[in-house]
């Protein structure tokens, strides 16, 4: 039984899940009494849940025959997810979201497939953790946008369908479906042609979700854009969830990386260069977001193409980063997020809010001192290491762009008076209320803290780098 | 005094300042000395930023606030400046921690003699730009807090002795300039922001590229300057790097041709903003040129040496056509700022002990003499309400205190005598001229033109016959005079006791040892490996 624990984080994760649907759906009077407090709950959960793996992941278990396994890369993973989601869940504008339940349930859900992904030891469990985390996210933008979902539904469709391809082909060559049993198999085979294609279409698959998909919601605009909430779900989590499969079935495959390392480097530096431009060619805060993210999971995908320890811990450590930032950040700008002028001057009338909101970008892009700073030049590193000069020089100048385009947020924030409630448009400004506000801290300090306290965290990530069997 | 250390130089023999006790040394000891100059403003800038402010009530509150701060770092500082052992090469008021050990990147803080003379340079900026931003009104909060900050970025990139945390703090200033301009700029001020981050992010870029391959070149295990700069890594890495290092620095100090952003922000930032980047951000470029590409790469510093002076003679060659052909006296008086920056390459290119003293003492005579010609004419633009020179006539006898500080700009950019910059400039020229005589002979000429462009624009502006249909003009403020007086002060202090002021009939100092003493540890190890550089 005590061997069972380290699974309580995900059993905790999950019981609060169900609890919020069932909540509103059997006992409806209750779900309205305290549907004010559910969010907290939901946060409480969400740290228990957090504080428990700190506790127990850094043993190490093996459950199910081995198809989840409890290391030190999922210790690292799990802890970020709690916490964006915890933090995501602490700043968001609750008033904005359409349902309380569903809107805590999905992104509870959503962080459980990323737990799955990370502990996943083959590649079933791989792929039902990142199915479970891309349906919470269909599911969460249904309740607004169901057009939306339908094409997020799609997309994901057919990325699963091209990722279930390649897992078949390279099963059928290694002879195992274990992500361990996978790497030991390859290490001996030569990187032809019948085995690079379905590795590319594979890792094709992943990289599409992660950084794609994202791409598609924040261009959104309008009353009836999606809920803040089901955005940061899209853009931090769902995200994260095909990003740590990527990392996992890269490093099991690794032997091939000739195969695909080349492809890697070329969607890193579209990714890399096409966030920051994109993030500089709009105005919505929300869209900006969106491409910020994208730009950033270009640098993580430019990490795999290392394939050693220290690339692998870097992108690790980086993943860590965007995950907060990224599922935070649409939060915290609430309905607000869909314009430029409708969080004019938010600076004066939700500083914390504003707070969080321009650290989150910032570090999105890239700025120093904040998270995302550190990842990218522990990345920019393991590029150099490898000799990737070329890719380190278009993942800066993508950066460039995208401090640039944050930059322009920031202003518009702390710069630009409030505009008049009438010039707002129907776009109601964030509600503040006590626990948001602490929502809000919260992310300034996890984003401004990743680096004063990068020395254990980039440790650890560089153990969880070990653990996926890198030297 | 001056004459002293030249002859000292000119024989090839260094000062052997011996320990002697200051007044008011070790009254004040901390091994966290330089982080506190660092953390001190950015936790002030937290505390400004967090301050309720409602309709603007505390205000002046909040100037003292962002005043005592910069105050109080000086004052830190100033006692380590005074207990600076300069007849020590090593690193002093060093702290070294672990901070991203897998990629071997570490907090390490530290300053040499140019460490010391610059992080002087930027605390004393520091107070200049809180008294120069006395007339800011709106969002006060928000612009003395990241006045704060961008001051701990620049001291941070001072006394960073890690290249990561030279990175980290050289990138991060741009972010709260940018805003500082967006803010609170002129007219002008989208396209001053802007070029202003494009021109020093592209320098970062090639910053950071320059950092990798350093890193790569040794090893890939540590970014500690210590560690790093001392390995040897091949002459054509080195000049690949030093291209990029050349790059880096010529977008902040600025040379030509990637000074493009000096005009749109020298004139359309506030001055207080001006007064940061002309004097200690901008320098940095060479600061950054010094440390890492000479200090650390001989061999490319050798081989780019040429490249290095000729950049720096078109330099100052182009500031003054440019500032001669301007009739905007803001514009005019931003291309004469670029002339100390070309003067600090050189000395840098000559790569002789003496030259690279010079350069040394010029980036911060350089710097106060760039910041006091672009502030001084944006006071008297303000002052007689119009930038156009074609308008402006015999301002003297309306504006007499501005009138003499712009004619103390004027010297202060030409180093003529009694100023810092001419001690400065005659050490750079006496090592330049052994070996980059057409590079310093072209600098020298520029100087000449830049003396012409001098002359024509004060005469114009000052001593002309008077306008009759020119706005209504008056004299700067008590504000004004005090942070004009001080960059002004501060060129004249060091110009006239360099070697700081002594207790009459001993040797004893009185209160300063002396800028020419203290920046002169470790410049021997600096110059070390050119000590046998001949012409090319």
């Amino acid at each position: 039984m005590t061997k069972y624990v380290l699974l309580l984080p995900e059993a905790l994760v999950v019981a609060g899940a169900v609890f919020m649907l069932l909540l509103a759906r059997f006992a409806p009077s209750r779900y309205r009494r305290w549907r004010t407090s559910l969010p907290v709950l939901a946060v409480l959960i969400l740290l228990a849940a957090l504080a428990v793996e700190l506790r127990v992941g850094a043993d190490v278990g093996s459950y199910f025959g081995g198809a989840l396994l409890v290391d030190r890369f999922g210790l690292f993973v799990k802890a970020a997810v709690l916490l964006a989601t915890a933090v995501g869940i602490a700043v968001a504008d609750w008033g904005a979201e359409d349902s309380i339940s569903i809107g805590l349930a999905m992104p509870m859900l959503a962080a459980f497939g990323v737990m799955v992904v990370a502990s996943g030891g083959d590649f079933l469990s791989v792929w039902a953790g990142l199915e479970l985390a891309g349906a919470a996210g269909v599911v969460m933008l249904a309740t607004r946008r169901p057009d939306s979902a339908l094409r997020l539904l799609l997309l994901g469709t057919a990325a699963s369908a091209l990722m279930l391809i390649g897992l078949a082909y390279v099963y059928a060559t290694a002879g195992t479906a274990d992500l361990g049993g996978v790497h030991g198999a390859l290490l001996g085979v030569a990187p032809t042609l019948p085995l690079a294609v379905p590795v590319l279409v594979l890792l094709g698959a992943l990289i599409y979700r992660a950084s794609l998909a994202p791409l598609q919601l924040g261009a959104a605009h309008g009353l009836a854009a999606p809920s803040p909430m089901s955005i940061g779900l899209v853009t931090g989590l769902a995200a994260a969830a095909a990003v740590v499969a990527a990392v996992k079935v890269s490093v099991a495959v690794g032997a091939v990386s000739v195969a695909f390392s080349p492809y890697v480097e070329i969607v890193a530096a579209l990714a890399m260069a096409g966030g920051g431009a994109g993030a500089l060619a709009v105005r919505s805060p929300r869209t900006r977001i969106a491409f910020l993210a994208a730009g950033q999971t270009g640098w993580v995908i430019a990490g795999l193409g290392t394939q050693f320890r220290g690339g692998i811990g870097a992108t690790i450590f980086l993943l860590g980063a965007l995950v907060v930032a990224a599922t935070a950040a649409p939060a915290a700008a609430g309905a607000a997020g869909i314009s430029e002028l409708a969080v004019s001057g938010l600076g004066t009338l939700r500083r914390a809010r504003a707070a969080a909101l321009s650290l989150a970008m910032l570090s999105l892009a890239g700025a120093p001192p904040l998270a995302g700073f550190f990842g990218e030049f522990t990345i920019g590193a393991a590029l150099a290491r490898s000799g990737h000069f070329e890719l380190l020089a278009v993942g800066l100048l993508g950066s460039l762009l995208s401090l640039v385009a944050a930059i322009g947020t920031v202003r518009v924030l702390y710069l630009q008076n409030p505009p008049e409630e009438g010039r707002r448009g129907l776009v109601a400004l964030p509600v503040w209320t006590r626990f948001s506000a602490l929502g809000a801290i919260a992310l300034c300090v996890v984003i401004a803290g990743y680096g004063v306290f990068a020395n254990p965290i980039s440790s650890l990530a560089d153990q969880g780098a070990a653990a996926l069997g890198l030297r | 005094m001056t004459a002293g250390i030249l002859h000292a130089f000119a024989s090839q023999t260094f000062p052997s300042p011996t320990p002697s006790t200051v007044p008011g040394a070790n009254i004040f000891t901390s091994a966290f000395i330089l982080s506190i100059g660092i953390w001190g403003p950015v936790v002030m800038a937290f505390v400004i930023g967090v301050l309720p402010n409602p309709r603007g009530r505390y205000d002046t509150l909040i100037k003292q606030i962002a005043f005592f701060t910069n105050l109080m770092v000086l004052f830190i500082l100033f006692v380590a400046y005074n207990q600076f052992q300069n007849f020590l090469p090593s690193l002093q008021y060093e702290e070294n921690r672990q901070w991203l050990p897998a990629i071997g990147a570490s907090y390490h803080l530290g300053v040499d003699g140019p460490g010391i003379l610059m992080v002087m340079l930027s605390a004393l900026v520091g107070i200049i730009s809180v008294l120069a931003s006395t007339g800011i009104r709106t969002r006060v909060r928000s612009y003395f807090a990241l006045l704060l900050l961008t001051q701990a970025c620049v001291t941070g990139a001072i006394v960073a002795h890690d290249l990561f945390v030279l990175v980290l703090f050289w990138s991060a200033a741009t972010v709260p300039l940018a805003l500082l301009i967006l803010g609170w700029g002129g007219p002008r001020r989208e396209a001053a922001a802007w070029r202003l981050v494009g021109y020093w992010g592209a320098g970062t870029v090639a910053l950071v590229l320059a950092v990798a391959g350093i890193y790569v070149a040794t090893g890939a295990t540590s970014f500690d300057m210590e560690v790093v700069l001392k390995a040897p890594i091949g002459a054509r890495a080195e000049v690949i790097i030093g291209l990029a290092l050349l790059i880096a620095g010529a977008t902040r100090l600025p040379l030509f041709p990637l000074h493009g952003w000096v005009r749109d922000v020298y004139s359309d930032a506030p001055i207080g903003v001006v007064v940061v980047v002309a004097s200690s951000a901008s320098r940095l470029g060479a600061y950054v040129l010094l440390r890492v590409l000479v200090a650390g790469e001989p061999d490319g510093a050798k081989l780019l040496a040429p490249l290095i002076a000729g950049i720096a003679a078109v330099t100052v060659v182009y500031a003054a056509i440019a500032a001669l052909r301007s009739v905007d006296i803001r514009h005019a008086a931003a291309n004469l700022a670029l002339v100390p920056g070309g003067v600090t390459a050189l000395g840098l290119a000559a790569l002789t002990p003496l030259s690279i003293t010079g350069s040394v003492l010029s980036l911060f005579a350089g710097g106060m003499a760039s910041a006091l010609i672009v502030s001084v004419f944006a006071t008297v633009s303000d002052r007689a309400q119009t930038r156009n020179a074609l308008a402006l006539s015999g301002l003297a006898a309306r504006m007499p205190k501005l009138a003499w500080l712009t004619v103390l700009a004027g010297l202060g950019v030409l180093g003529v005598p009694v100023m810092a910059s001419f001690t400065a400039n005659e050490m750079t020229f006496f090592g330049a001229f052994r070996t980059q005589p057409v590079g310093a002979f072209a600098v020298a000429a520029g100087l000449a033109l830049t003396a012409i462009a001098v002359a024509v624009l004060i005469q114009r502006v000052l001593f002309g016959p008077p306008n009759p249909d020119a706005p209504a003009v008056s004299d700067s403020s008590l504000s004004e005079t005090w942070f004009l007086g001080l960059l002004a002060g501060a060129l004249l202090w060091v110009g006239i006791v360099p070697g700081g002021p002594k207790i009459p009939g001993t040797d004893t100092p009185l209160f300063d040892p002396g800028v020419v003493n203290q920046m002169v540890a470790n410049i021997p190890e600096i110059a070390a490996p050119y000590s046998g550089t001949t012409t090319p």
